[in-house]
């Protein structure tokens, strides 16, 4: 019950360790061969995202390269280039990314953009500096306006903090939703729910009350466990502060069993509650929006996102604890979590007729 | 009795043999509300609502709010330039940088583009001027919207304020001056970025394992709770060879998921207009391998679990690291070795990553041949492991009923000798 969450946690933060992919390998068609092509090509193994492994012959063979899985990407630089370059012929050299893979894909197109703009910036300096301006004049002609880029809460780009934050408490969701139709429903499968319900007296609030309460603390102590792993040891990016997290974690644990009693109340059977979780459950880590945003999904789709526990839990972290914004900005959030929490509420009948009346059929 | 010798192990026996548990489990599986669940209604709508999911592909008009304190020309045609790109759009003039701020707060915008006020007198007196950009960062794909079109539109308005201050005699020569080495970016396979096209080729391989799996597990888990004793194998004569029990079994799964697969990997993506550059025989040369290795991975894993729940625990628990594992989401060199050993134990990761070669970047059958031959090993592994389960299975049932023979006998003798004794 424990070992599960865990083993997660430590694989999306030890996966994502560097925050961004590094040394990522890309392959060179250099068929000008000189010494200012030759510089481009170290300028850009020199970043720190590419890793130039191989020079091809062709773009063909360049392209196969990238279909065999070797690079990701290719820049493509064609005979003549310099001179063409010193005889102000305004050269073209092309680069070639594969976005079938996006974020590899996203993050080599910036660098190779950047090659090639400081190609051409190289040689705009050389001539300005011929004719005796000074660095500043230089710089302001070449680039006149200056995008001064603020990445709030997350300068480094780091895509562990982007998503880990994410991914890791959606599966604890999902594992508290399965845990709680589970123990539920095997109640009835070892026919040991009469047992269960006579030491609550029959009442039905007592006996979920006192079943739950106990995995409460466990669920607590787990998602406290990651929060202090993530945000003090990992040092992940919070602008919020610590009661807001103590607040999330709570809420978090509450509703996720709330939809699971509520789920197993709708059909009091565990293999058919325990389906439900876990097809909610799975669906919620494309419904929550973190990594294709809900506002670019269809008007249903963004509707139908209200209803998964997960989507106000990622709202409510990245308003509150993320940025740093007042609690009030995610109050909807909050009470679509607190109505979660509630809706055993309307199932609690149904699952006390199913507990005393109910036998197993497998 | 010779020529019930004969027929006990002929040719014709075993196909008999074989077939009897083939109709056997196919009616155990249609008569299973929760297999029917996993074998037939989610891989035929999972795909659906996915596609429906990411069937925009890229976000457009995203909503930033501008500070802009300079209220000059040129600061508002940046910011007319920034209105009319595709990704951004300006929803919101605010006063200064905290009612911005505000606005980011409640979600109505996601950026903030701040304008200062000497941007103007700087560009004329030919210093370097700025223009700040605030990105909210809880979501990557809005921020690289807001920050590319700030990045393009400066660009192009440094290039006209560079041509104007050249002092070039020809349109020819400020064009250069401006970009002395043109450059063209080619985005190959997946051209527009979509994010649908990038993730769902690697989600559709990846339910066809994972209900597979689930389906064997749960359909494992109900004939043991509805044997007499708790057996996954029953002791009647069709069951007593392991190889019948795999193949009849195996080809009850493989009739099903062989329409399921065609569904996936070629209805599905031509349905959503995703891109589809494979033709059908090498896909049919994939997915064989991978959907046998899939049948004989999930039937080790029904054997090993057993609860039918607890299968359902660790297959959607792994689910989404699985997709990880695969490379689509996070490249391959970046993934640690020792997750990379872990995930070379299940089909799924080579699956995902031969089609996605295959589909999406139009490779031809000898770019992927490491993948197959790794899922046709794949499938001789866990067919051979499979045997030795079900293998160890048999033995259980026989075990048990041998024991349960004797101790019936003991008890026959014993009221035997009491009605001895009595009378």
């Amino acid at each position: 019950m424990v070992v599960f969450p865990i083993m997660v946690m430590v694989f999306f933060t030890s996966l994502m360790d560097d925050g961004l992919p590094t040394e990522m390998p890309v392959g060179v068609v250099d068929l000008d061969n000189t010494s200012t092509s030759r510089s481009l090509v170290q300028k850009l193994d020199a970043f720190q995202m590419s890793h130039v492994v191989a020079h091809y012959p062709s773009v063909t063979e360049a392209r196969k390269a990238i279909q065999q899985n070797d690079i990701y990407a290719f820049l493509y630089i064609p005979k003549g280039t310099t001179d063409e370059l010193l005889a102000s012929r305004q050269p073209k050299v092309s680069f070639y990314y594969s976005y079938t893979t996006l974020a590899a894909g996203a993050l080599l197109m910036r660098d190779l953009k950047t090659i090639s703009t400081l190609g051409s910036a190289g040689v705009g300096q050389a001539t300005m500096r011929a004719k005796g301006f000074t660095d500043g004049q230089i710089q302001a002609f070449l680039q006149p306006i200056r995008i001064d880029l603020h990445q709030i809460a997350n300068p480094w780009t780091n895509y562990n903090a982007y998503l880990s934050t994410m991914m890791v408490p959606g599966m604890i969701m999902l594992f508290i939703f399965l845990i709680s139709a589970y123990s539920l429903g095997t109640e009835l499968k070892f026919s040991s729910s009469k047992e269960w319900m006579d030491m609550a007296d029959n009442r039905i609030l007592v006996a979920i009350v006192g079943k739950f309460l106990p995995q409460t603390i466990i669920w607590l102590a787990l998602v406290y466990c990651y929060e202090f792993y993530v945000f003090y040891v990992l040092q992940f990016p919070h602008v919020g502060n610590t009661w807001m997290l103590v607040l999330l974690g709570l809420i978090q644990v509450l509703s996720a069993q709330g939809f699971g009693i509520f789920a197993f109340g709708l059909t009091p059977s565990l293999r058919m509650s325990m389906s439900i979780c876990s097809l909610w459950a799975v669906l919620s880590f494309s419904m929550v929006g973190s990594a294709f945003p809900v506002m670019g999904m269809d008007g249903a789709l963004q509707s139908l996102s209200w209803l998964f526990p997960l989507r106000h839990y990622f709202m409510i972290y990245q308003i509150t604890v993320f940025n740093g914004f007042p609690l009030l900005e995610a109050w909807f959030h909050f009470a679509a979590l607190a109505a979660f929490m509630l809706l055993p509420w309307l199932v609690i009948g149904k699952i006390k007729n199913a507990m005393l009346n109910y036998v197993y059929i497998p | 009795m010779s020529t019930y010798r004969n027929y006990r192990n002929s040719f014709r026996r075993r196909i008999d043999d074989t077939f009897f548990i083939w109709r056997e489990e196919m009616k155990q599986l249609f008569k299973d509300e929760g297999v029917i669940i996993f074998f037939i209604v989610v891989p035929l709508l999972y795909p659906l609502l996915y596609s429906w999911i990411y069937n925009n592909e890229t976000i457009h008009e995203v909503p930033v709010a501008v500070v802009d304190d300079s209220h000059t020309a040129l600061s508002r045609q940046f910011l007319r330039m920034c209105d009319a790109s595709p990704d951004v759009r300006i929803a919101y003039y605010a006063q200064d940088l905290d009612e911005a701020k505000s606005l980011v707060s409640r979600q109505l915008t996601r950026g903030i583009y701040l304008i200062p006020s000497d941007f103007e007198t700087k560009v004329n007196r030919m210093e370097q001027s700025t223009i700040s950009v605030y990105c909210d960062m809880s979501l990557m794909l809005t921020y690289k919207a807001i920050y590319q079109t700030a990045m393009l539109v400066s660009m192009q308005m440094g290039q006209e304020i560079q041509t104007k201050l050249g002092q070039h005699y020809t349109k020819r020569e400020e064009v250069i001056a401006a970009k002395p080495l043109d450059y063209t970016e080619v985005p190959i396979f997946n051209p527009s970025g979509g994010y649908g096209s990038f993730v769902l080729p690697g989600v559709l391989i990846l339910i066809l394992q994972q209900t597979l799996v689930l389906g064997i597990g749960m359909s494992a888990g109900t004939a043991r709770e509805r044997n007499r004793y708790r057996q996954l194998i029953p002791i009647s004569r069709p069951y007593q060879n392991v190889f019948r029990i795999i193949f009849g079994k195996a080809l009850c799964y493989f009739m099903i998921y062989a329409l399921m697969g065609a569904w996936l990997v070629v209805v599905v993506p031509r349905l959503f207009h995703f891109p589809q550059l494979a033709t059908w025989q090498p896909l049919l040369l994939m997915m064989l391998p991978y959907t046998l290795a899939c049948i004989f991975f999930g039937m080790v894993m029904s054997c090993l679990v057993k609860y039918r729940e607890n299968v359902m625990l660790i297959m959607v628990f792994v689910s989404v690291p699985l997709l990880f594992l695969t490379g689509v989401s996070w490249p391959q060199n970046n993934i640690p070795g020792f997750w990379q050993g872990a995930s070379w134990v299940f089909p799924s990761t080579f699956g995902v990553r031969a089609y996605v070669r295959l589909n999406s970047m139009g490779a031809s059958l000898s770019d992927v041949s490491t993948e197959i031959t790794i899922l046709w090993l794949h499938t001789f592994l866990y067919f051979w492991l499979a045997c030795v389960v079900y293998g160890y299975q048999i033995y259980l049932t026989r075990h048990d009923a041998f024991w349960r023979y004797r101790e019936m006998m003991e008890r026959k003798k014993a009221k035997e000798k009491e009605k001895t004794v009595q009378s």
